[in-house]
Parts: structure tokens; sequence; C-alpha cells
């Protein structure tokens, strides 16, 4: 779509349409807290999409969701929910503990699963549980919203396209305003969780830096606790396999960031590029391809707002319908089960590098 | 249209509710962390000729209101919710309901017992539609009535139902608002095409939808020709918000598409203003 008024410099960005499925998919939903009921607003907005069922053991949540309009039919376990309505995909909002076993049998019903990451607890879990999918031929996915924020997906066409030439120095951030007492700590990372501010609110960023730049090869990690026992802010250094340096900062104890904050900065042989919720900036020594030399600034107003339906952003509905159209027949979405596990292995490297002090440990993809 | 406002002033950034930018969200933040810079602020709205202001029932708000003399006129904006709140939402109503007694006076607990009444949580636990009402009366309390120009629901809850396709919530959210507050009946929506063709469809109009407008067609939705489309069609007032996209246009050019493209008011936030009073004087005379 072309906006009257824009200047010139956005079209060089193609319009992308929104993912769509291609036939009608019948869509559930487990787990009913916040997560689980924005998953059935945007399914339900979601055109060829139907939302068949619901289900959360709480019969406190299926009588809220409920009241607030959704009239699927709501069960107390995935068992019967997958025997009563047949879906063809399940998205799993649950809790840590719940997230496996109901992934696993949905998977071995042969319904499609999308996880809200982490996928499982454990690595171990998530990684059976990718295994099973495989096995069975059946889409699994986890929903990293970040990677389908307009600008970061903009930004990683850019980059595959090698116009900043080789990477040398990433440094990213992800910020939030939320964990200030013991209490707070306790709501934002529930007993059963796997850490603290790096799976809560920086595994999106994680698994955004692998999916733009792949694997590192050698990660150290520091980290600090102020309010509990697990982890509020966190220092990672990851090395790629050119040599490059990858930095991630992250804390949810720092003030000023009410509503989160993700940023990278890449700097590569032929330019530079800064990343954010806000805005795609790319400065480059020489043109390439439709991208001129000198800087360019996209904000996020100016990139194609994709997505049909808006609920705190378009990201979710775009990481749903994008599962979906895979579903259906479609691309696979970023956030799929093997990359979606490789950040979870990354993840599991850098806690052990900050449990030893910030020793570097190699990182060797299986 | 009694009732609609054609210019509100919108205070959601205070709170973190904004598309500006984090520069300039702090920037506001910090303007008016005293309520006297906010107090300021709403009395040059109001001196402009505003209709009324947009805010949630917030202490920020009624610390501001109780530095002045005059009345500021208020569109309630429920329910009211931080953006830390907002991150932490559970969207049953249950639990907005039970926050919301917390924090209200001994008046309106009274009042919404008294609504309670009619809508029993032994029958009706869960019901938004039923039991939203408890929440308003909570909420809206600290609030003289004389200031109350109108409840507009919050775009959180708002979408949440629209999804999932509830033409009675809506019925009887503005039956509600209406009778028992004699004020407008307001929806707060991020999916405007979406909203105007469902009400249009099931035949209802409440006094005003507020939703986003602006020449980017940032969260125009479902896609910007059928906002425009659906502006075309609807007899809803509608008053645009996000005139500047995030600040990417200006205010003048962003109230200039807005009212072409038939926006009936016009919400302008503290993020997209530097000069109140001059600027929403201009639109007023626009």
């Amino acid at each position: 779509m072309t906006v009257p008024g824009l200047p010139a410099q956005h079209e060089i960005v193609d319009p992308t349409g929104p993912p769509a499925p291609r036939r009608p998919v019948r869509v559930a939903v487990a787990g009913l807290g916040r997560a689980g009921i924005a998953h059935a607003a945007a399914v339900s907005s979601i055109p060829g999409c139907e939302l068949v069922g619901v289900v959360d053991a709480r019969a406190a949540a299926r009588r809220d969701v409920r009241g607030l309009g959704y009239d699927a039919p709501s069960f107390g376990s995935v068992a019967k929910l997958v025997a009563r309505t047949q879906p063809d995909a399940l998205f799993v909002s649950a809790g840590w503990q719940e997230r496996g076993p109901i992934a696993r049998a949905a998977l071995e019903a042969g319904v499609a699963v999308c996880v809200d990451p982490p996928i499982a607890p454990t690595l171990a879990e998530a990684a059976a549980v990718v295994r099973l999918a495989a096995e069975r031929n059946t889409p699994l996915a986890s929903c990293h919203a970040l990677a389908c924020h307009p600008v970061f997906a903009r930004a990683r066409a850019i980059l595959a396209s090698g116009a900043l030439g080789e990477i040398r120095q990433v440094r990213s951030s992800t910020y939030l305003s939320r964990v200030f007492s013991p209490e707070s700590q306790q709501r934002a990372a529930p007993a059963e969780s796997a850490g603290g501010a790096l799976v809560h609110s920086a595994l999106d960023l994680l698994f955004v830096l692998l999916w733009l730049l792949g694997p590192p090869v050698l990660v150290r990690a520091t980290s600090r606790r102020f309010y509990g026992p697990f982890e509020d802010e966190i220092h990672t250094m990851m090395a790629l396999p050119g040599g490059a340096e990858v930095g991630l900062d992250c804390s949810w104890s720092v003030p000023g960031y009410p509503r989160q904050s993700s940023v990278i900065e890449a700097e590569g042989a032929n330019g530079k590029m800064l990343i954010s919720d806000d805005a795609l900036e790319v400065e480059l020594a020489s043109g390439h391809g439709p991208l001129p030399s000198g800087p360019l600034r996209l904000g996020h107003s100016e990139l194609p707002q994709a997505a049909r339906f808006d609920l705190g952003g378009e990201t979710l509905y775009l990481a749903d319908a994008s599962f979906l159209a895979w579903v259906a027949g479609g691309p696979p979405p970023a956030g799929r089960g093997d990359a979606a596990l490789e950040a979870l292995r990354v993840m599991d490297v850098v806690y052990e590098s900050a449990r030893d002090g910030g020793k570097p440990i190699a990182f060797v993809a299986p | 249209m009694s009732g609609s406002p054609r210019l509100l002033l919108a205070t959601r950034s205070l709170v973190g509710v904004s598309l500006a930018t984090r520069d300039r969200l702090l920037d506001v933040v910090a303007r008016y962390r005293e309520p006297e810079s906010l107090a300021v602020t709403l009395s040059k709205a109001v001196g402009a000729g505003v209709d009324g202001v947009l805010a949630s029932p917030l202490p920020v708000l009624f610390a501001a209101v109780a530095e002045l003399k005059q009345t500021v006129p208020i569109y309630a904006l429920l329910p009211a919710l931080t953006e830390h709140e907002r991150n932490d939402f559970e969207p049953g109503v249950e639990g907005l309901i039970e926050r919301a007694r917390g924090s209200a006076g001994l008046l309106a607990r009274l009042r919404a017992g008294w609504s309670g009444l009619a809508r029993p949580a032994a029958l009706y636990r869960g019901d938004l539609a039923r039991r939203l009402p408890l929440l308003i009366e909570l909420e809206v309390a600290r609030l003289s009535p004389r200031a109350l120009k109108g409840v507009v629901l919050d775009a959180c809850l708002t979408d949440l139902v629209l999804a999932a396709g509830k033409r009675a919530f809506f019925d009887s959210y503005c039956r509600f608002v209406r009778r028992r507050f004699g004020a407008a009946a307001g929806l707060e929506t991020h999916n405007l095409g979406l909203l105007l063709a469902r009400l249009r469809e099931w035949d209802l109009r409440p006094d005003l939808v507020v939703g986003p407008l602006n020449p980017c067609g940032l969260m125009m939705k479902p896609s910007v020709a059928e906002v425009l489309d659906e502006l075309k069609r609807t007899d809803v007032p509608v008053v645009a918000k996000e005139l500047r996209a995030g600040g990417v246009v200006s205010l003048v050019r962003g109230a200039e598409f807005a009212r072409s493209h038939g926006a009936y008011g016009l919400a302008p936030d503290l993020a997209e203003v530097e000069d109140v009073g001059t600027e929403l004087r201009a639109l007023g005379k626009g």
C-alpha cells in the first residue's frame, strides 16, 4: 500500500501481505490466562480460522473466558478437548509445568501445536517435545512475537541481503520496569520458573538474535539478583563463528521503562544498523541494492502494518497467523520448534556460565 | 450528536500508554510529575475549548483536578490501569472488580454493593456484561457527577469482546452508562474498521468511538482502506486518536487527515501536543 504523503524512500521496502491460512483451520487454546485469552481473540479475528474449543483445568478461568463472550466449548483436559472438537491446531499458554504435557498430548493426537516460550521448563523436556513433533511430522512452533514485529522482520531481510557486509559487532538490550520487590519478582517469575529476567523477558530477544545472526560458538554471562532467587539482570557476550561479538543486556528492574524496550545495534564492514521498537535506522558506506548509501530511517509507522487485528500491538496476530498458515500448508514461521529449541539451548549455556561467574562456555549445536 | 465530543485532550501517555517514542514518553511523564503542572495544562485545555479530558480515574488525575477550582469535564477511560497493571492484567472481570473495590471509598463500595444486588456474584460471576456495572460504579466514584461527561471502555476490553463478537455486551454497556450516569457511552478501540462494521451490523450506536486515525495508517485495522470505507458508512461519532502516528506527522496534518475522512472529533494526547493552549485552540477552530 502506498500512503499519500510518505517520503519516497519508503518505496524501497516491499509491502508484505498478512500471513493467512490457505484453508479453514479449527483452532483451540489451552491455558486461559492473559496470554491464552489474547490467542483466543487473535484466532477469532484471523480469516478462515475458527475457535473450536478452550481448555483449562481451572473452572474459574473457563467461566471468565465465557464471560468475555467466547462461546467455544470449554474443557478441563486436553484429552477431552481433542476428542470432542478435533482441532487442527492448539495454542498452549498454560503454566510452565503444564506446557510440556499438554503439547505432547496434542502432538500424539496429530494436532499442530504453538507454545508460548519457553516450550517447557527444562531443556530436556523441550527437546523431547520437539523430537515428538518431528517423529509425528506435525507442526510445532513457539510464539516468538518479536520476530514478527515489522521493524525486526524488516531488519532481518536487510541483514540477510548482506547490506551491512561482514558483521563485526552486535550489542543488544531489553529493559523493563517490572520487578522492584521480592513480591513483584515472585509474581513475574513463579517458583517453578527456569530463571528470572532472561527467560521471562529476554528470551524473545535472544531468539531474534539467533534468528538474525545464527548460533554462537562461545558464551559467557554474569547475572545479579536483587529481589529473590532469580536473576533480575544479566549480561551476556556471545562469539559468532566469524569472531564477531554479540552482547545482550537484560534487566527488568530498571526505572523508566513502563513499556518493554528492545534494541539491537549491529556494525558491519559496510555500515551499521539500529533496530528498536520505534524504528529501523541503517547507515551504509556504499549503497546495496535498493538501499542507498548514507543514513536511512524507517519508522515503525512507515513500515507495512500487515496484521488485521491489533491486541496491544500487532505482533501476536502476525505470530499466530503465520503459525496457522504453516498448519494449512504454508511456509514455517520464524518460531518453529527446532529454532525455538536452539534459543533454549543457548539460554541454558548462558545460565550455566552465569552460575560459574562468567566462565566462557563453548556452545555446540547438536 | 449530543454528548459526543468534538475535541478531547487525552492523558494516556501519563501512565505509559502511548505510541510516542520512549524518549517522548519519559519527557511527558517528567513534565507532569507534579500535579500542579498537569492542573495548569488541564486548565489551559478547558480554556482552549476542549469538550473534556479523556483520562483514566487514577491518582495522577485526581491530584491535578484537586488543584483546580473549575470543573474539568472528564471522559473516564475504564478500567483504570497503568502500563504496569496492564502488563499483569488478567482479562476476567472479577479480578478488576476486586482490585477496584480495594481502592474505592466507603460510599463507592456501598453503591457498588447496591448495584451488585441485581447482579450477584453467586449467579453471574465472570459475566462481563452483567458485572461490568459494578466495576464502573467503583471506578468513577471519585469523580464528581458534574465532571463526568462520559465513560469510555478501554481498548484492552473493547477489543477482547469485539473479537468474541458479543453484541449483547456492547448494548447493555451503552444502556447502563446512559441510564445510570446520564453520560455519553463510549468505546475505545484499536480495531476501528472492525468495530464500526460490527456496530453497523448490530444496529448499535454508542455516543462515541475513540480509535486511531492518521495519514500513515498506523493501527488502522483491519486495513486502511476498510477503516476509511467504514468511516464513510458509519453514523457513529468517531473521535480520532494517534493523530501523529507516533510522532511521524504533525498534529495539524493528522487532524486534517482525520477530519477529511469523516472523524467527528479529535483526541490528541499530551505526548502529541507541545503548546496545549495554542494547539488545541487551533484544532478547535479547524
